[in-house]
């Protein structure tokens, strides 16, 4: 099959005609949609020192967790734990884990900046 | 599209912005055919395509303010409505016709004066649809723009280099599947 045909075929397709109310759906659709109130805009101003209260105190748990070395009842219940945790501690997991989460908290922050509207 | 359809939709977009709801008729009056032709092309049924339309004509209206008139609105509406028809496609696509199963004898000359033509070209515009979605917008916007590339590659958002390459492996992939024989019907299709 030669472009010339395909062209004939694909360019030829006879148009469709919109059935007789589609118009007036679309205006009653249209007029509805004035009518109805705007949202109510998320109150960001007000948010985000909330937002950065929440990410000191992520941001202070993780260091705590990083720094204090293990004690107490979580090596008695899994005995485990304490030396994945050590070892978690000897590769510096913690910082890996508070550096990934600020990453992400970053990007979020910055994309629901991006799109509030101001 | 005339100077003259230029100016009426740029008065009809201010009088919408300045708080005239009924202006918008004027718009969709002039673009629902266009948009519902396009919807068809890319869903191959006439009420969703319908529905697919009334939807790019709300968003339209609530985006309306973002309209830059540094482009026809008719450019800004047809890039609307394709991503909004992509989109869609994505979340709830056709039913697939695999293509090599639509595929039809090798001898594509009429034998009947037309009715065979119109049969042949109603399959190449089904297995249009069928194709992967890169190919399938960039055939469709082609056409449905009268083979202008450039307002083609506009409405899909990609350079014009990208869509002649588009069109180019689009058409190979048609011209290859519509040359293959038919495979095996399934119990089903029989």
């Amino acid at each position: 099959m030669t472009n010339g045909e395909l062209d004939r075929y694909l360019a030829g397709e006879p148009p469709i005609v919109p059935s007789s109310g589609f118009a007036a759906n679309v205006m009653d659709a249209v007029r509805r949609e004035a009518a109805t109130p705007p949202p109510i805009p998320f109150p960001w101003k007000r948010a985000i020192p909330g937002f950065v209260g929440a990410l000191l105190i992520v941001v202070c748990f993780a260091v705590v967790f990083a720094t204090t070395p293990i004690t107490g009842a979580v090596p008695a219940l899994f005995p485990r734990a304490a030396e994945i945790l050590d070892a978690a501690r000897a590769i510096g997991a913690g910082w890996i884990l508070l550096a990934l989460l600020l990453s992400y908290l970053s990007v979020r922050l910055a994309k629901l900046v991006a799109r509030a509207p101001w | 599209m005339t100077a003259a359809d230029i100016d009426a939709d740029r008065a009809a977009v201010g009088q919408v912005l300045a708080g005239d709801v009924s202006a918008f008729e004027a718009i969709v009056r002039r673009w629902q055919g266009p948009l519902v032709n396009l919807a068809y092309r890319f869903c191959r049924d006439r009420a969703r395509a319908e529905e697919m339309a009334q939807e790019v004509f709300l968003r339209a209206y609530r985006a309306l303010g973002q309209w830059r008139r540094d482009a026809a609105f008719s450019t800004w509406l047809f890039a609307l409505a394709a991503n909004l028809y992509r989109t869609e496609l994505r979340r709830n696509p056709p039913p697939a016709v695999a293509l090599d199963r639509v595929a039809e004898p090798r001898d594509w000359r009429s034998e009947d004066g037309g009715f065979e033509e119109q049969e042949i070209a109603g399959n190449v515009r089904q297995l249009v649809a069928s194709m992967p979605a890169k190919y399938r917008d960039a055939l469709v916007l082609y056409y449905f723009h009268d083979m202008d590339i450039l307002g083609a590659a506009h409405s899909l958002g990609i350079s014009e280099g990208t869509m002649k390459a588009r069109l180019s492996r689009g058409r190979e992939l048609l011209r290859r599947k519509m040359s293959a024989p038919a495979g095996p019907r399934t119990r089903e299709e029989l």
